[in-house]
């Protein structure tokens, strides 16, 4: 099932993304409300963090396009925010946590200017709303991966978004932390934010989200919780049925296809 | 050569003033682009590109025949450049990973790189001179024009890493989201790759090709563990860098023969050794103190608990203790058990009589504290965790050295101040 909305806050039109030639997203079409809490689900290496970054411009696509309210990326980068997946960055790098929640504030910023003081109280703002003020000063490896999870958020936060992308944030948390991010991100949708989570696990979809996106390398299903969370949908999502387009996939990278004329 | 040297530090010759001065402004350069390298754990890269700088040098000394700085530059920028491109299409377009391909590219740079060197140096073209020490470096040789050209380069890109400072943070801390909040990264990096080419073609004048990639890492690697915050590091990483550059200048002065760039090496090395070593907190020293701190007051606390146990058994809480006695609860050598008594005493813990040692009151306490920190952990792992009560005594051991008064306090509370352990010995308040 694939439920279409009127009015889309994101449409995603026949997305195909390839690593080194090999498919890993097939023809993805998508259209998402706005204000919502969406849940993206599916099983490791579906394609879910892949999904995201195509999203946000950071891979070539294979082929479709991605509009953000009825306008392309480029235009509508400010009011868009992505957390990526914690592991994704070196958290040796000697740097505080307040500094990394200051970067969030540099794609308002613009080259050369340095941080005005209305940026350092949103800064102080985000670390209050995910509770890190104390550790503002702490170097960010002295975190726990609970920590680090909080310092993305905030630095999200920071930007000061409409659409938030967030990899993974319940990863590696504590079930309080998880409860708090939940919490926070409830809050953000009821002020007609858009949020849209990578989640992991299957207990608490449910609970947590108002529309979920099925994926499994190919749009699985994407809807209303009570119509898209379902028994089939899921078997369908984490069964073995996929080999067959593993095996095409892997391929198309051997032999050099090209997997679009 | 004591000769050299004091007319080094009269610095009455001008070009000795101008050497040092530019010696350590190349140095500080090729160390603040070094740091980005560093972090961006690209350390390699810079080294490949020293080495493919050469072949350019050369072959703008062949074309044109003259030591020519705009064309030497320019042709070690075309070569470096390249070296880089060709690096990022091996990895791309085959499944060589990136150490390989940089070690491909590097050797066969270098390799056409010596080759066209020998050819000019058969040549005998008089204007030759400085290019050899391309190699290994001589910083003594420049002259005073050659270290104006070359300062003011470094002195740009300084000022470039300082401009582009917070975006090129970003991109080392962030890449995927510095471009997702549109920042232009290819540009950003571009830009940083050009300081690198630039670095390295200024900072071989002190240290040469081969030892070029020592002047951008070390500093970084051994400022990093003075402290925790980029924008110091960077400030030392220059520092060291200065420092070791003009370090190699004073060498090349007192002994002419000897190449700098070894020497260099050599100074940047003791930075890096004493700050592994030396650093407060991340070094060596400090850490093993800190280890050794740790087992002393283990030793202290179990001592002090041996006290207690004994004076339970027997009743003799005002009583001394002899070594033997305490022996018998922890088997410590004497001399061991001797040196943790006397400083046991000096701390307050304990007195002194004819017979051996017995607890002041302020011990007492201690003592006391340690012993139901010991029993109330061991009730809490059976109690709460469910854990047989013939096994938490050793868990027990190292925790309660570690039980802070809040911890202590929620302990009691959550047990509801029990009076007796899962070995029904009694665990005593104050
Ligand atoms: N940089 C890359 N180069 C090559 N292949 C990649 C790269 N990143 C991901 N892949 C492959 O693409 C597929 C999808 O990966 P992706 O990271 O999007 O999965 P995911 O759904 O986020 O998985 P997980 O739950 O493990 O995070 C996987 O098969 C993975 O091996
Ligand atoms: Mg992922």
């Amino acid at each position: 099932m694939n439920r279409q909305v009127e009015n889309p806050i994101i449409e995603i039109h026949d997305l195909s993304v390839a690593y080194e030639r090999k498919p890993v997203l097939w023809d993805v079409d998508l259209s998402l409300p706005e204000g919502q809490l969406i849940g993206i689900i599916g099983p490791n290496g579906a394609g879910k963090s892949t999904l995201l970054k195509a999203i946000m411009g950071l891979l070539p696509l294979n082929s479709g396009y991605i509009q953000i309210n009825g306008k392309p990326l480029e235009e509508m980068r400010h009011k868009i925010s992505y957390v990526p997946q914690r592991e994704s960055v070196d958290w040796d790098f000697p740097t505080s946590v307040y500094e990394v929640v200051m970067m969030g504030r540099y794609g308002q910023l613009g080259l050369f200017k340095r941080p005005k003081k209305a940026d350092k109280d949103i800064v102080m703002d985000s670390l209050r709303k995910v509770g890190m003020e104390e550790f503002k000063d702490r170097q960010i490896s002295q975190l726990s991966g609970g920590q680090q999870q909080r310092v993305f958020l905030a630095r999200a936060l920071a930007q000061q978004a409409d659409i938030y992308f967030m990899d993974e944030p319940f990863a590696g948390v504590d079930a309080a932390t998880e409860k708090a991010i939940i919490k926070l991100l409830g809050e953000m949708s009821a002020q007609n934010k858009t949020v849209i989570v990578v989640h992991h696990d299957l207990q608490s979809v449910a609970k947590y989200f108002d529309w979920i996106i099925l994926l499994n390398m190919r749009l699985v299903a994407s809807g209303p919780i009570n119509e898209a969370f379902t028994p089939e949908l899921l078997q369908e999502t984490y069964g073995g049925k996929l080999t067959l387009l593993t095996e095409i996939s892997d391929l198309i990278q051997k032999h050099r296809f090209p997997n679009r004329e | 050569m004591w000769e050299n040297a004091l007319s080094f530090f009269d610095f009455d010759d001008a070009n000795v003033i101008y050497v040092s001065l530019g010696t350590i402004i190349l140095g500080a350069g090729a160390a603040v682009v070094g740091a980005f390298t560093f972090f961006r754990k690209k350390a390699l890269i810079g080294d490949a590109i020293a080495h493919a700088i050469l072949p350019g040098v050369c072959l703008a000394f062949i074309l044109s025949g003259t030591k020519n700085y705009f064309l030497l530059i320019t042709g070690a920028f075309f070569t470096g450049w390249l070296s880089i491109i060709a690096v990022d299409y091996i990895v791309k377009k085959s499944k060589i990973k990136e150490d390989t391909a940089i070690g491909l590219i590097l050797s066969v740079f270098f390799g056409v790189g010596i080759m066209l060197l020998t050819y000019i140096q058969q040549s005998g073209n008089a204007a030759q001179t400085g290019l050899d020490s391309f190699l290994f470096g001589k910083a003594a040789s420049m002259l005073v024009q050659d270290v104006i050209v070359f300062s003011v380069i470094s002195i740009i890109v300084m000022i470039m890493i300082f401009l582009f400072y917070k975006e090129l943070k970003l991109i080392t801390y962030d890449k995927d989201f510095a471009q997702s909040v549109g920042l232009p990264v290819k540009w950003i990096e571009f830009l940083l790759s050009s300081l690198t080419v630039l670095a390295v073609v200024t900072g071989i004048q002190a240290v040469g090709v081969v030892l070029m990639a020592a002047l951008l890492i070390t500093p970084t690697a051994a400022a990093k563990y003075w402290s925790g915050s980029l924008s110091i590091i960077l400030i030392l990483a220059a520092a060291i860098g200065g420092f070791s550059g003009v370090s190699g200048a004073f060498i090349s002065y007192i002994a002419p023969n000897m190449p700098t760039g070894p020497w260099v090496v050599m100074v940047l090395s003791a930075f890096a050794i004493i700050s592994i070593m030396f650093a407060p907190r991340k070094g060596y020293i400090s850490r093993l103190w800190q280890q050794l701190k740790n087992r002393r007051q283990i030793q202290d606390e179990n001592i002090l608990k041996a006290f207690h146990q004994i004076a339970e058994s027997e009743n003799s809480f005002d009583e001394s203790k002899s070594i033997e006695k305490l022996r018998e609860k922890r088997y410590y050598t004497i001399r061991l058990m001797k040196r943790i008594l006397v400083r046991l005493k000096r701390n307050g813990y304990l007195k002194r009589s004819k017979e051996g040692y017995y607890l002041s009151d302020y011990g007492q306490r201690k003592a006391a504290r340690l012993v139901k920190l010991h029993r109330l952990w061991e009730l809490y792992l059976t109690e709460y965790l469910r854990i047989a009560p013939d096994h938490v005594h050793e868990d027990a051991d190292t925790i309660e050295h570690l039980i802070t008064p809040e911890l202590e306090k929620k302990l009691e509370e959550k047990l509801g101040y029990p009076e007796v352990d899962p070995h029904n010995s009694k665990i005593p308040y104050d």
